[in-house]
């Protein structure tokens, strides 16, 4: 049962996605919306389970003091930043309004000029546009104007409105966009652009030099193969860049024929056997031959 | 000891230091050879081209912080070419690590112009500042991989519960009430730094549903699709940040990408430099032994 | 007026140098400033991860109208987490994976038949007689794969033959409607073998040789290279000769592919000296963050900490301190 269960509920899902191609019908579409579902929504959840595991798993090394475990302090703490701050907390703080937008008394004076003034109230650090106007104190011409008030930086609350204006009309606009928190929100967003985005493009940035090293310390043209592999790498990365054009013309067409006959015939072959492979896997997981990814008892 | 052995015991922390030396020196001291598009770039250029005003355009972002590098100079040369086209645009992810940088390049490209007119260097028709909800929508993120493809592809407004982002239902929108799935879109741009992305796109949608795509992507994935472009199943691909590059020279806004694929000429230098070497070091040593 | 940074902004723009100094620092060897960096990372990419999930996926599908269909992910989900709890109800764990991988084996089958095997044989199974593409008939969109011809070229071209049709290719890529930078482009993409004489003439049925061989080339590489990954028959004899036919071209085509990785890795570091050089932002942030001096001083600290923390190791006591 324990074994068994899996397998066969395994095999009514296997088969069904590959009959639902074959079956137009507008029924097995809204059954095969919802069974598609089904993956997306595991797989989230899948990723929330590996950030409990991995508080499952580095407590206890904090716990014992481990080698390095002050590491996992930070490692634990930033994590638990990092999801505190996506909590959407203006349901407890309260959301205000992001500005307003009144007339006061009318100026004779504007209305004879057949012009309208809008003044803005706001901190130094609020972007209020009158139009396209962004001074604080705006003379323009009656209709209606937009205007739109933001912080620059994102994760902040924005203030839209329109007003109509008649000639000699004076109109405030007053914001004070409110910081938002949760999945777009200020902090989350600051953290995101200068923790998460610098460290994620370093780490692969390491590359650059590590392939500089392979390239000196063990690409060796050993054998024809060999050979064969770094005169076709040294060819493409002298066309990619511009200099190879700057050496010769024909080094670009030289690398494109290469990628267009030579490398897309072994690759066609490759993925023509990954395919044949993939599908075979494939028949093998729905008829509950392959077990492995169920794991033992 | 022989100098072939000397080189062949190289500590590698000088190559490191030759490597950076390569990458921060021509971004002070340009070199400036001139950059010309590939047949493939070309054909991504002319496919998004063939667009008229009002065609509605599906954007996939499926990248992260990491691959900006190769793709954004792509994606701020296609938003121009796009934008001053006309199409609608919708705006979705596949990758968990997109929504805040999709967000900010929104507000950076879409909600501005790039190109106001009077923008100085450049010659070609200018854009405008997109309003959400009427010029473009953003979908968001939705995670299922190639579940999410073909949930696109059958009921694209199913999978994201018939709203936007933001909550705006897709019923409010007018030129998105025709769009019920991915075959609707009259073509597909995909910035894609791996799985799930042009990939399973082509693998999973595109013959099925007859799909028109272009595709931008990381220089490690061209080889995979060279394939898929030559079969047709991919108009263009954009390869790396040289051909992004390319597309700039092509849109005629140069910018990050040709100053960045300037420095490839030194990069791509250094790493010749090492194989030619390395190899004189190992077949002397070789030849010494003997 | 776009407003300054303000003092949070900026103080992030030196995190991030300072944290792309401290990864950097790998490069001379594992050290305390990378380890930290490391974690950092680590934990914030865990703690941003469950949250745009959770928001993106699992909460947005309550906020939805449910279905009964939606039990059915609910216990999957239920069963998954059992697995965190329980030791002994870990089996439960086996239910939602084997649906996932049942899921994408479904697709696979479906999805890679039409897309990695009819499409790739289709296009293999082309003719292999390439004709070249007459100028004189061929519709716009053939035009266009012409080296050199754009849409809007080939559009000007299908005018120009209809008032006079092209006796030559020096005649049809110099008519006066093409401007001067059309012509050069065009006079740029001239070559026998790949350029404008093997893809185009001014007659039907001229054969392009250059593309034929090619073509033949082409097939050779996709017969050979399967042929090497087909290992139920021992690889001897005329089987033996071909696959290793389709080695050496496997092997070009692994080449390719290796120079296309390393323009790849090149513009990650590319990316990331632009970004401590300002290239990404305003030049009024740029000014504002001193990029290339924040990196310096990043760099002096990190030095001078792993000096410090080498010496240390190595149990030679600091100067200044008491023996």
């Amino acid at each position: 049962m324990k074994n068994t269960a899996p397998v066969l509920l395994g095999m009514v899902v296997g088969c069904y996605m590959v009959v639902e191609y074959f079956i137009p019908h507008y029924a097995v579409r809204d059954v095969s919306a919802h069974v598609l579902q089904w993956g997306g929504l595991v797989a989230a959840a899948a990723y929330v389970m590996g950030g409990i595991n991995l508080v499952q798993v580095t407590w206890p090394k904090i716990r014992r003091r481990e080698q390095d475990w002050g590491y996992k302090v930070v490692l634990l703490a930033s994590a638990a930043i990092m999801m505190l701050v996506g909590l959407p907390w203006r349901a407890l703080i309260g959301v205000r309004a992001p500005g307003y937008a009144w007339k006061l008394a009318p100026s004779p004076e504007l209305a004879r000029r057949h012009e309208a003034r809008v003044l803005v109230e706001a901190p130094d650090d609020v972007i209020v546009a009158i139009g396209t106007a962004t001074a604080r104190d705006n003379v323009v011409a009656p209709g209606e104007v937009a205007i739109k008030a933001s912080r620059r930086p994102i994760g902040y609350d924005a203030f839209e409105t329109k007003l109509v204006l008649a000639p000699g009309d004076v109109a405030i606009v007053a914001a004070d966009p409110q910081m938002q928190w949760g999945a777009s929100g200020r902090v989350r967003t600051w953290i995101y652009d200068y923790v998460f985005a610098p460290c994620n493009a370093t780490m692969f940035a390491l590359l650059a030099f590590f392939v500089a090293s392979a390239a000196f310390r063990a690409f060796r043209a050993r054998n024809i193969e060999a050979a064969l592999l770094l005169g076709s790498a040294i060819i493409v990365l002298l066309a990619q860049a511009p200099i190879g054009r700057w050496l010769t013309t024909s080094l670009p067409h030289l690398s494109d024929w290469i990628l267009d006959i030579l490398s897309n015939g072994s690759r066609r072959a490759i993925i023509m056997g990954a395919a044949v492979g993939a599908i075979a896997t494939g028949l093998r997981v729905i008829l509950g031959i392959e077990r492995s990814h169920l794991g033992g008892d | 000891m022989h100098w072939s052995d000397r080189l062949q015991r190289f500590d590698r922390r000088w190559i490191f230091l030759i490597m950076a030396l390569a990458i921060v020196i021509p971004l002070y001291v340009p070199i400036g050879l001139p950059i010309k598009a590939r047949p493939m770039t070309k054909a991504a250029f002319n496919a998004v081209e063939e667009l008229h005003a009002g065609d509605v355009v599906l954007v996939s972002m499926d990248l992260d912080p990491a691959s900006t590098a190769e793709l954004e100079p792509y994606y701020r040369a296609v938003m121009l070419q796009l934008k001053r086209k006309g199409v609608k645009l919708v705006f979705a992810t596949l990758w968990y690590q997109a929504p805040p940088l999709v967000a900010r390049w929104l507000r950076e490209t879409v909600d501005v112009a790039i190109a106001p007119p009077g923008t100085p260097g450049y010659e070609g028709l200018p854009d405008r500042a997109y309003v959400r909800n009427q010029d473009y929508v953003y979908l968001g993120f939705r995670e299922g991989k190639q579940n999410i493809i073909l949930g696109m592809g059958a009921n694209l407004p199913g999978v994201f519960g018939g709203k936007t982002d933001d909550g705006t239902p897709f019923a409010d929108i007018p030129w998105l009430r025709n769009i019920h799935g991915l075959g609707d879109f009259k073509l597909m741009v995909l910035v894609s730094a791996g799985a799930p992305g042009a990939k399973e796109y082509v693998q999973f949608a595109q013959n099925r549903y007859d799909l028109r795509m272009v595709a931008v992507t990381t220089a490690v994935s061209v080889t995979d699709l060279a394939p898929y472009y030559q079969a047709g199943q991919l108009l263009g691909i954009v390869a790396g940040l040289a051909g992004s590059a390319e597309y700039e020279v092509m849109v005629g806004k140069p910018s990050i990408g040709v100053q960045g694929a300037d420095v490839l000429n030194a990069g791509h230098g250094v790493v010749i430099i090492a194989i030619v070497l390395g190899n004189l070091a190992y077949f002397a040593s070789r030849r010494r032994k003997k | 007026m776009t407003p300054a940074l303000g003092p949070v902004d900026l103080l992030g723009a030196w995190i991030a140098i300072f944290l792309t100094m401290a990864i950097l620092s790998f490069l001379y060897g594992d050290n305390p400033f990378y380890k930290l960096a490391e974690h950092l990372f680590i934990g914030v990419s865990i703690g941003y991860i469950v949250v745009v999930q959770i928001k993106n996926n699992l909460w947005v599908k309550l906020e939805r109208p449910l279905s009964p269909w939606d039990l059915v992910p609910a216990i999957l989900i239920a069963m998954m987490f059992v697995k965190l709890a329980s030791r002994k109800l870990a089996w439960l764990g086996r239910f939602p994976l084997a649906v996932v991988v049942a899921l994408y084996a479904g697709q696979s089958v479906t999805g890679l038949v039409g897309s990695d095997l009819g499409d790739q044989i289709k296009t293999a199974s082309r003719s292999l007689i390439v004709d070249k593409i007459d100028l004189n008939s061929a519709p716009p969109g053939e035009l266009s794969q012409v080296p050199g011809v754009s849409p809007a070229i080939a559009a000007k071209l299908v005018i120009e033959r209809t008032a006079r049709p092209f006796t030559s290719l020096d005649d049809a890529l110099s008519r006066p409607s093409l401007t001067a930078s059309e012509r050069a482009d065009l006079a740029d993409e001239r070559g026998l073998l790949v350029g404008t004489e093997a893809r185009a003439a001014t007659e039907s049925n001229r054969v392009d040789w250059f593309g034929v061989a090619s073509g033949v080339l082409l097939l050779v590489a996709l017969l050979t290279g399967l042929l090497y990954f087909y290992f139920s028959i021992a690889h001897t004899g005329v089987l033996g000769r071909a696959s290793r036919v389709g080695v050496w071209i496997l092997m070009v085509g692994f080449g390719a592919s290796f120079g296309y990785t390393v323009q790849g890795r090149i513009a990650l570091a590319i990316a990331r000296a632009q970004d401590i050089r300002g290239t990404f932002v305003s030049p009024a942030d740029a000014a504002q963050i001193h990029g290339e001096v924040a990196a310096i001083v990043s760099s002096v600290i990190i030095v001078a900490g792993i000096w410090i923390w080498e010496r240390r190791r190595a149990g030679v006591a600091a100067p200044g301190e008491a023996s």
